[in-house]
């Protein structure tokens, strides 16, 4: 590496670093207590956005079913935390371990699709999910394996070094950016190598000696597992989850506000997770619906397809024509 | 040895390559044939990325065709596209990197492998640039250099003159010639340029229509009749 490029990576790397030290010295402390749980879940979603962007940056794959994960992910910390005395970290772990799993498993049948088929794959198990969490619900400390109780009897436990809120967003915080680094470190490594060559062609990557099929599967999975970290996160900080929180729509709206965030670099993610979350309670704040949030997403969105580097800007477009007339 | 027996292929109505049996021994073999002739279905029947409607490929014991396209690259076969396939957002280091990552030897030869192989192909001060920075001569010997990296045992070259300068072939043709000196692998080498073939290829064999319509040292083919037949009309320069 030449020197200049070598002192860039470093000035971006002490950018990164200035920019989280400031969210966990600065920001705990001069937001207040409202702000501090709509930061906190932002944060959190920075690190599911941050899956998506790497199935899409790496290798142009589509996922529509994030958000549901982070249902999933939820729902295990959930029942971990009712069923067993174990520290919030091991479950936390074995949480997204778990959704990770589930992830790979649900990609299975979409391994050998592209683009738009697979994306819709990936949508028809996000409206899985809405089906099952609602059926279900989310445990709260009642009897049984869907741990179910009308009045919860229980509590979920936080970190012990995290029992407050603020403390609550500063471990978010950390944890999001090991999250980030986690993947950081796939994307630089052999993982990242084998990816791009996918990208590039799948046909040159078998030829050099790639398990294209388990590479994907890999993405998939370390995505799934950063959605798994991301319900486990954001099952300590509400302490209860609502079924009608993680329906098939929040997937596409957070794969979107990735796109608008921009792929590919955590600030993308960062820029997602806030989106998402803080903009609709700016508007809330001052007055205005929070649904009109989402005529401004789909503002930006359309400004980044347009002008989106890579060819899959019409393919997405028509995707979401034939959503929106879904939905309507 | 690569033993080709009664190998066929057919895509609809298309017979691509039609009874192929061959055996192939000498160092450096050239496949040549007029357009749509079936070469580049050959080496994808040997590479993996076509199943053919019948027939064998042997290499030194081993059924070829009952392995999948990645594992007959780790057990030592590499190719290279008609259409140069280098990933523009890694490095000429990180592309060749792909191969070094599914081989199997430890860590410390793997550096040194990638640096001889740089050093072979002249891009040693390279290593660090990205590939979308590259000339299409410079992209070609990153796939080279990528295709011998691993120390392969056959190395399937699928037109890699197209579109280089003479000079550039020049350059290509001494990386070519060496490849069995130095890395040790049997090379097949498709090509339009028949002076880079004659000047490379001990061996080369003719397909015409799917047919292999000739097969011997390169001098005598070139001078044979069907050959010549064949190329009636294009510009086959004898
Ligand atoms: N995947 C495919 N599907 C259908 N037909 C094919 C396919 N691949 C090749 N063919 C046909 O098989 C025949 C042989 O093609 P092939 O690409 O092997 O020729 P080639 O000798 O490499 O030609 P060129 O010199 O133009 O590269 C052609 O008629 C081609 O159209
Ligand atoms: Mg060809």
């Amino acid at each position: 590496m030449d020197v200049i490029s070598h002192f860039r990576q470093e000035s971006r790397t002490y950018a990164a670093l200035g920019f989280v030290a400031i969210c966990v010295i600065v920001l705990p402390v001069v937001i207040d207590s409202i702000w501090v749980k709509v930061l906190t879940s932002a944060v959190i979603f920075t690190l599911a956005a941050y899956g998506i962007s790497l199935l899409y940056s790496q290798l142009g794959l589509v996922n529509l079913s994030q958000v549901a994960l982070i249902g999933v992910g939820g729902w295990i910390m959930l029942r971990l935390n009712y069923a067993v005395q174990l520290p919030f970290e091991l479950n936390l772990l074995v949480s997204a371990v778990i959704t990770a799993f589930i992830g790979m498993i649900l990609a299975l049948p979409a391994m050998r699709m592209k683009g738009l088929y697979l994306a819709l794959i990936t949508l028809m198990v996000a409206g899985g999910f809405q089906i099952i969490f609602s059926a279900i619900q989310f445990p709260n400390g009642g009897a049984g394996f869907l741990g179910v109780a009308l009045q919860s009897p229980g509590e979920m436990r936080r970190p012990l070094i995290a029992e407050s809120d603020t403390a609550y967003l500063r471990y978010s915080i950390i944890v999001v950016v090991l999250g980030v680094m986690l993947a950081a470190a796939h994307n630089r490594g052999r993982p990242g190598r084998a990816w791009a060559m996918i990208r590039k062609s799948e046909a040159n990557a078998m030829a050099a000696g790639v398990n294209v099929t388990l590479y994907k599967l890999w993405c998939f999975t370390l995505s799934g597992f950063l959605a798994g970290v991301s319900g486990g996160l954001l099952a300590g900080a509400l302490k209860i989850l609502d079924a009608k929180s993680f329906p098939a729509g929040e997937s596409i709206l957070l794969f979107a506000l990735s796109i608008v965030g921009g792929v590919g670099h955590w600030m993308g993610a960062v820029i997602a997770g806030f989106l998402y979350r803080v903009v609709p309670a700016i508007f809330n704040n001052i007055g205005i619906d929070a649904d009109l949030s989402l005529v401004i997403f789909g503002a930006a969105l359309l400004h980044a397809i347009m002008t989106a580097p890579n060819g899959i800007a019409g393919q997405l477009s028509s995707l979401f024509q034939s959503l929106g007339r879904q939905n309507k | 040895m690569i033993r080709i027996s009664d190998l066929s292929v057919h895509f609809g109505g298309v017979v691509a390559l039609d009874n192929i049996t061959v055996d192939i021994k000498d160092d450096i073999v050239g496949v040549i044939g007029p357009n749509g002739a079936g070469k580049t279905t050959l080496v994808n029947v040997l590479s993996g990325f076509v199943l053919p409607d019948s027939g064998t490929v042997d290499v030194e014991g081993v059924d070829l065709l009952s392995l999948a396209p990645h594992k007959r690259a780790r057990w030592g076969l590499a190719r290279s596209f008609q259409k140069v396939q280098t990933a523009d957002n890694l490095t000429v280091a990180d592309n060749i990197w792909v191969s070094l990552d599914t081989s199997a030897s430890p860590g410390m030869k793997k550096h040194a492998a990638l640096n001889r192989v740089l050093d072979y192909v002249g891009l040693a001060d390279m290593a660090d640039v990205p590939a979308h920075k590259l000339n299409p001569c410079q992209r070609r010997m990153t796939e080279l250099a990528r295709c011998l990296v691993a120390s392969p045992r056959i190395v399937l070259l699928d037109e890699p003159g197209g579109g280089l300068s003479e000079m550039e072939v020049d350059k290509l043709r001494q990386v070519i010639g060496n490849i069995k000196t130095i890395f040790g692998a049997q090379v097949l080498l498709i090509d339009h340029d028949v002076e880079l073939i004659k000047s490379v290829c001990s061996k080369t064999m003719v397909l015409d229509f799917g047919e292999l319509i000739a097969f011997g040292p390169t001098e005598t083919v070139l001078q044979d009749e069907n050959v010549k037949a064949a190329y009636l009309g294009t510009e086959i320069k004898v």
